[in-house]
This record gives C-alpha cells, structure tokens and sequence, in this order.
C-alpha cells in the first residue's frame, strides 16, 4: 500500500504579489516497507513536500494518493489518515505540553478514542520502542528531562498512534552525538520491524547507514532518485547542488587523485576500511 | 492560517510623507484631530478633507487603504448617527414620525460627531500607515523622553514595544508550527462547542508561552552579551532630523488651522 505523489505541486500565497513555487510537478512513489531519505539544501522543499504526506499541506495541484485514494478528495477522513501517516517535526520537543510524558504520549492515541487499556499499551509500548525507561519517567514532566529524552518522548508521542508510515524532519537536528546515535537507532530498528520510513536530513553519513533509497530535492523539483550507490555515485552533482557526501565516498575520491589505491566509493565507512584492508593485504599498488 | 494576520498596517512606499521625521507626523496627528474637534460649521470640514487629501496623496497611499481603514468602525459610526440624530433636543423640529422627533440640532450633532469620528480614525490610519512600527516607537520614545524629569520610563517603553513588535512574526510562525505539529496528532481545533474548543487551545497555548519564555530568555541573554544596560547614554543608529519637509509640513497645518478658525474672529 505505497504513497503515491502524482505530479505535487505546492505555491505559497499563489496570485499574491510574493508568490513562491516551494515543491514543482513531484512524482514520486514510497514503497512499503523502505526507508526514503529525503535530501537537499534548505528551501529546497523539503519539509513541503513531507507536510502534504499527511495532509497537513493541501497541494495548488497534484494528489497524494494512499492505498490508490485521493487523500485530499472530498469526503475523505483527513484525521483517520493522520494516524495512519505519523509526521514528526522539525524539533519536535517544541510541541510537549502535558503535565507528565505518560500524558503527553497518550495524547495522540486519546485523540483516536481508543481505551483507555489500549491507550495505556501503546504509550508503554512507544516508551519501549524508543528506549525510555516507562516506570522512571511517565510520572515526570517532560519539562524537566534532557533534550535527548524530550525529543524521544515527541517521537513516542507519533509513535503512540502506530502509524504505518512514519515522516521525520530532520529528527537528529540539534542532538549530541550520543542521542543522536541512540535515536537513529530507533528509527532503524523501527524501520525492520516493518514501519515505512521518510527521513529529511541533511546529515549523509546517517542517510548512507540507514536509506534503502534517496531523494534529492533542488529548488522544489525532484532531481535525483535511487538506491545510495547510485546516488551518491553522481559526486559532482551533488557537490554542486551545494550538498554533502559520505565521508566514505570523499575519502575514496581524494585517495584516488592523489594516486593512492585505486579503491571504488564505499559510501560506509565501514566498507571503505574493508576495502582498504583488502587493498593493502593485496601488497599495495596494483590492486585496482 | 494564522499566517493571514497582520499587524501594524505600514505600508512600506517611498514619499515624501513616510520620509518625515516621526515626530513631526506624530504632533501632526495629534494637532490634526484637535483640528476636527475645532471645526464649528459643517463646511469647514471641507477644508479638513482637503488637508487629509493633501496628505494622502503626498503619501502615495492607495485611497482605498484609508477609506477601508474605518470599515471597523462601521457600526459604532452607524450608532453614533443614529443616537445623535433621535436623542437629541433643540428648538427647531425639522419632521416628526408619529412620536419621533427629528430636531435640526440632532441631525447636526449627528453629522458632527460622525464626521469627527470619520477624520479622526482616518487621520491616525495615515501615521500608521506611512510610518514604520521602529521609527514610531523611536519618534515616541524622544517626544516622551523629557517626562523622564518624572521618572517616566521612556526608553524602556520604547524598547518593550520595539522587541513586542519584532516578534509577533516569530510567534505567528510559531504557533502555526506547534498547531501544525498537534493536527498530526490529531488535535481538532475546528469543531465541537465553545468549551472543547477552549481546551483544544490548551496544547497550542502550553508550548507557545513555553518557546515565548526561552525567547524572552535568550534574548535578555543576547543583548547583556552586547552590553546593553537601558538607555543611558546610549547613541542611536538613525538619529532623529527636522528637515525642510517637516517645516513645510508644520507651515500646511498652521493654514488649516488658520482656515478653520478665521471664522470665529470674522
């Protein structure tokens, strides 16, 4: 039951005199089951084009179709597709405001007038995904807690819903690297236990361990598309466009200009030492 | 949504009347509404328009933009004409329904004060309309400044309304995130009756005075890392000058002025 963009098209204030075209003509499909990194510079449309996947943002033209229907047809249950489709924003702690997390995770799951033992199951269960410690922490205010743990809760608070697809904005903006590492955890973990995935982030080292597939936005068009290989194979391109590539890719590069061992791009890190390995149990020079 | 609010109506062209010095334009107003209280005969208010048409068309202002700005005031002015015009007495009946008297004096007052109330709002709608919320607040804190004398806090008052003014795009923004974020937890701020809709307010309003006080707290921050400590013996960036503008400016009200009171002496 994939996400379908046919031909999204989204223009702030159209006929107004500052008129501006953020996303132009997207056709995109997300399958189920993958994980789609969303790339590209700020204002490239990014964030848009995530909002119209739950139909937070209705399009100037285009449909967003899911399971083949038009979601912002007449008629259609906008709120019972927001469960289905979780969108995590941009600092998403921001948005905390109950008295205790257990609360503030349960808000989206009251919201879909669940009960009240069912609402107590998936705030323990989003507690669990996310690695939160449930009997230290429900009682407290998420006021008062780390950053770390108060973007964890937001999260749970999405996750809370079960949502089949899951949006984050730039979910590691602003962590330290431990946070950060413990929340692309989650997020992968959630991703193998089935949840479709679209990530924005402009951090390419985790987009390259983690996306089954990539999207490269440029001034609100879809410019690039593809598996990470093939993607962060076209260098120029990217570097162009003003952003980043793996630190596995640069690596190879730079070792291949300057003569080096003549080792393809890894776009991990992990590879690349592999490839590196290989290279010099091979006795140096020759190895291609 | 809330994206569609707009405050302070500045209307930002280049003219000859947004180039004057804010306080000239603030006196000027306030010299201007004396000015329609001390019109005596209803066809003095022609020269009145005439000043406000001069200002108008000086300012490169739509003329739309001034006769919209009283549409808010619409029914108060409907009111007023209806209250003068079937509550007052005076000596000379002009018709009369069944009970109802219409008395020359009543229609008077009637037009009087509705036409008072017409140039009085319009009047103001031009200051804020050729002159920018900063460069008000500037022209207010010095023509507030020598009530310092009595303690009168001018500068900050400038500046609290300065910084209050900077962030109202901020928190629109703000807000339009966080109720954003709520929806796609299926927060309903649309529907139901007067209380749920009051409490559907509750996750919007939590966040939004919470990010409104780390703002506040941030930029308390910011501007003691730049050394700010209150207006004393502070320079400004954009001093203040009367120019020849503002003395011809000056020069056009004392004609009104002038115009609207030689009836009296004659």
């Amino acid at each position: 039951m994939p996400i379908v963009l046919d031909k999204l098209t989204h223009i702030y204030q159209q006929g107004g005199p500052v008129a501006t075209t953020a996303i132009e003509g997207i056709d995109l499909v997300i399958d189920d089951g993958e994980l789609l990194a969303l790339i590209g510079h700020t204002g490239s449309g990014k964030s848009t084009l995530a909002q119209h996947l739950n139909g937070l943002m209705k399009p100037t033209s285009g449909r967003v179709l899911l399971d083949g229907r038009d979601i912002n047809a007449k008629g259609e249950d906008t709120r019972r597709l927001r469960f289905q489709v979780g969108l995590v924003f941009q600092y998403p702690e921001h948005q905390l405001f109950e008295e205790t997390v257990y609360k503030d995770i349960a808000f989206g799951p009251k919201n879909m007038g669940l009960s009240s033992e069912e609402i107590d199951e998936r705030v323990r269960g989003a507690m669990d995904m996310v690695g939160l410690p449930f009997e230290e922490i429900q009682g407290r205010s998420p006021f008062e807690v780390s950053g770390g743990q108060m973007r964890r809760i937001a999260l749970a608070g999405v996750l809370a819903m079960r949502p089949r697809v899951l949006v984050l904005d730039e979910p590691t903006a602003g962590l330290d690297p431990r946070a950060r590492d413990l929340l692309l955890q989650d997020i992968q973990r959630l991703h193998k236990e089935g949840t479709t995935v679209v990530m924005i982030s402009h951090a390419m080292d985790d987009v390259a361990r983690l996306a089954t597939r990539i999207a490269v936005l440029e001034k609100g068009r879809l410019v690039m598309e593809g598996p990470p290989e093939v993607v962060f194979g076209r260098f120029e391109e990217l570097t162009r466009m003003g952003l980043d590539v793996p630190q596995g890719c640069q690596l190879a590069r730079r070792l291949r200009e300057i003569g080096g061992p003549q080792i393809p791009d890894c776009y991990l890190l992990e590879s690349l030492a592999d490839s590196l390995a290989a290279f010099l149990k091979g006795g140096g020079g020759d190895a291609a | 949504m809330l994206r569609d609010i707009t405050l302070g109506q500045y209307y930002p062209v280049d003219s000859p009347v947004h180039r004057l010095d804010p306080r000239t334009k603030i006196i000027l107003t306030v010299l201007f509404i004396i000015a329609v209280f001390m019109a005596s005969q209803l066809y003095l208010y022609v020269f009145i328009l005439g000043f406000l048409s001069l200002a108008v068309y000086l300012s490169r202002l739509p003329a739309r933009m001034i006769i919209r700005s009283i549409r808010p005031m619409r029914i108060l002015l409907v009111f007023t004409f209806i209250l003068n015009l079937f509550f007052g007495t005076g000596e000379t009946a002009l018709f009369r329904i069944g009970p109802v008297v219409i008395w020359q004096e009543g229609l008077m007052n009637a037009l009087h004060f509705t036409l008072r109330l017409i140039f009085l709002v319009m009047g103001s709608s031009v200051l804020t309309l050729t002159t920018s919320p900063v460069t008000l607040t500037d022209g207010l804190e010095t023509l507030a400044s020598p009530l310092k004398v009595i303690k009168f806090p001018a500068h900050e008052m400038a500046m609290m309304m300065t910084i209050a003014l900077r962030f109202i795009p901020t928190l629109v923004e703000e807000a339009d995130k966080i109720m954003k974020a709520q929806t796609a937890r299926g927060a309903d701020f649309e529907s139901g009756n007067l209380m749920a809709r009051a409490r559907a307010m509750v996750p919007l309003l939590v966040p939004l005075f919470v990010s409104a006080f780390r703002r506040a707290g941030d930029l308390a921050m910011a501007m003691e890392a730049r050394c700010y400590h209150g207006g004393e013996g502070r320079t400004r960036l954009h001093v203040l000058k009367i120019g020849r503008g503002d003395v011809v400016a000056f020069l056009v009200m004392a004609a009104l002025y002038l115009l609207l009171l030689l009836p009296r002496w004659l």
